[in-house]
């Protein structure tokens, strides 16, 4: 179309010049004061009857259902380092670093009865990249991997975004999140 | 005495007109999102509207096609995000068809009333925001208090409130309890009711009708011509639903009728009448909740799919109805872990398209009249 056809305008403008006469004119305002009167009666009926449901946050926390899918946590003493969870993350958020674990040293074995047979070395998610869709918790295959509910962990900076899992104080939400 | 450009001003002269640009969006709360429409203007009348896209561009498509099967669905519900759930359906339903899985009875009749719900969700989204485009407050906070109900069952099916990852290829992923199916139930009730009040409180206001009616009329031809789907098409007078044209799921056995515009206020397809349109569509998704929780069989959840997932080589096309209209994807396989080719057709994207031929002629506040009216979602448009 080019705009400085104008024409079209002309036509469409007649809508909004609808022909008016002394009983529509009433009518109008008759329609108009009933129908809002009814909407108005709705409304006061809300407001004297529903309680309020708005929760007032930081004072009042709700209570997420258990299966909530917040910050992730790794118990890092049952991960056997196999890497599924690694390649189900669809944005590779996961890095894991692990070694062959020596054959002299104590054997090791998770609470369901796994063998660990590599050395844990790094254990690392970005935060701030995780899309919390869940698919790594269903890849894992000794449950090591979940999600908790917390869901306050905003922070200054990207890299406090970066959880690594084997440092100590990471390691000490088990006992939070267990109990 | 006054000058202009050196000359004398007699007041005789002729002012030279033009039309007026005028940037709508990308930060307009009436556009539901990063949508800019240029728009040239003769005074408050429109002559021109230009949709410019692209600002939620994510690259969906390319993207996936270096991430495997199970992975593409957090992404697919990022398209659509108030009706995640219909996206991730779809997209089960595709590479279900080229796996050829059978899905069991009770997880159809899950995804059936999940997609119901998301359905009613996603219509009371429509009416809230439609109501605060339209210049009322009050039916937003209702329709988010009924919204809370639903999401807060999805929110203990699937673990999130949003973007939600419960639908997986082969079946869903959490099993519903007596409580929630009682619930559900309970929440029909309600809002059988609370429907019929919201009706009395927007659609029947005079303010609201003067506001709709004959406003943004899209007429059958050319709902057909630029290939509407969903509710603009079904408020354009067109009876066509795939849920009942193209059966999936257990659609086939469900009893439900296709809501249909009828011009009621003013012409056939205009904005009350797509407005319409949904909320009746709110009754008959109850409607398909009341039957589901009367047939709801016990049985596993989850079909037979391989763990490391590789789909035959081939192609395939399938479609679903979504609270916003048809939405269709055409995946290519090569055998390997990732698709081949993924293309997404976006309702949203058909009806985006439509509005440089609704706009000339409309005055400004109509206009946002008629872009609440086709319900876009600027993630779906984009992808």
């Amino acid at each position: 179309m080019k705009t400085n056809d104008l024409s079209i305008l002309d036509t469409n403008r007649a809508r909004y010049e609808e022909d008016l006469t002394v009983g529509k004119w009433f009518r109008n305002i008759w329609v108009a004061v009933s129908t809002a009167f009814k909407g108005m009666s709705i409304t006061m009926k809300y407001v004297l009857t529903v309680k309020p449901v708005t929760i007032e946050y930081p004072e009042v926390k709700e209570e997420l259902p258990k299966n909530s899918r917040s910050r992730l946590f790794n118990d890092v003493d049952n991960c056997i380092s196999c890497m599924q969870c690694a390649d189900a993350c669809p944005v590779d958020c996961i890095y894991i670093t692990a070694v062959k674990r020596d054959k002299e040293a104590p054997k090791l074995k998770t609470d369901g009865g796994t063998p660990i047979r590599l050395d844990l070395k790094q254990y690392t998610i970005d935060t701030a990249l995780c899309c919390y869709c869940g698919l790594c918790t269903v890849a894992c295959p000794t449950e090591c991997l979940t999600h908790t509910t917390d869901y306050e962990f905003a922070q200054y900076t990207l890299g406090e975004m970066k959880y690594d899992y084997l440092a100590t104080d990471i390691r000490a939400w088990k006992h939070r999140i267990v109990e | 005495m006054i000058e202009i450009n050196g000359k004398p001003y007699t007041g005789q002269e002729k002012i030279k007109s033009d039309l007026l640009t005028l940037n709508m969006g990308p930060q307009h709360p009436a556009t539901h999102g990063v949508l800019r429409v240029e728009i040239k203007t003769d005074s408050e009348i429109i002559a021109q509207a230009i949709p410019h896209l692209g600002y939620l561009h994510r690259c969906f498509e390319k993207h996936v096609e270096h991430i495997d099967y199970r992975g593409v669905i957090p992404f697919v519900d990022r398209m659509d995000y108030l009706a995640s759930m219909s996206m991730e359906w779809g997209y089960a339903l595709t590479v279900e068809k080229m796996l050829g899985t059978e899905v069991p009875k009770r997880a159809e009749y899950l995804r059936v009333m999940i997609g119901e719900l998301q359905r009613i969700a996603s219509h009371l989204m429509f009416f809230g925001t439609y109501a605060i485009d339209l210049g009322a407050f009050s039916p937003f906070l209702y329709a988010f208090q009924d919204r809370e109900d639903i999401l807060r069952i999805f929110e203990e099916l699937s673990g999130a409130r949003l973007l939600y990852n419960y639908i997986w290829l082969g079946g869903v992923w959490n099993d519903v309890n007596d409580d929630q199916l009682k619930r559900i139930e309970a929440f029909c009730d309600k809002m059988e009711e609370n429907l019929k009040k919201y009706h009395a409180l927007v659609g029947e206001n005079k303010i609201f009708i003067s506001r709709t009616a004959n406003v943004g009329v899209v007429s059958k031809e050319m709902a057909y011509e630029y290939g509407a789907t969903g509710p603009v098409l079904r408020g354009s007078g067109v009876d066509w639903d795939l849920r009942k044209e193209r059966p999936y799921g257990l659609y086939k056995e469900l009893d439900f009728d296709v809501i249909k515009g009828e011009g009621l206020k003013g012409q056939v397809g205009d904005c009350w009448d797509r407005y319409y349109v949904r909320m009746l569509e709110m009754h008959e998704s109850i409607k398909i909740l009341r039957q589901c929780l009367d047939g709801i069989e016990e049985g596993s959840i989850m079909g037979k799919v391989p763990k490391v997932l590789k789909v035959p080589a081939g192609e395939v096309y399938m479609r679903t109805e979504c609270p916003r209209g048809e939405l269709g994807y055409h995946l290519i396989s090569d055998g390997g872990k990732t698709p081949y080719r993924m293309k997404v057709k976006s309702s949203c994207y058909t009806h985006v398209s439509m509005l440089p031929e609704m706009a000339p002629g409309m005055m400004i506040a109509d206009f946002v009249a008629a872009i609440g009216s086709i319900d876009i979602v600027l993630g779906e448009v984009d992808r």
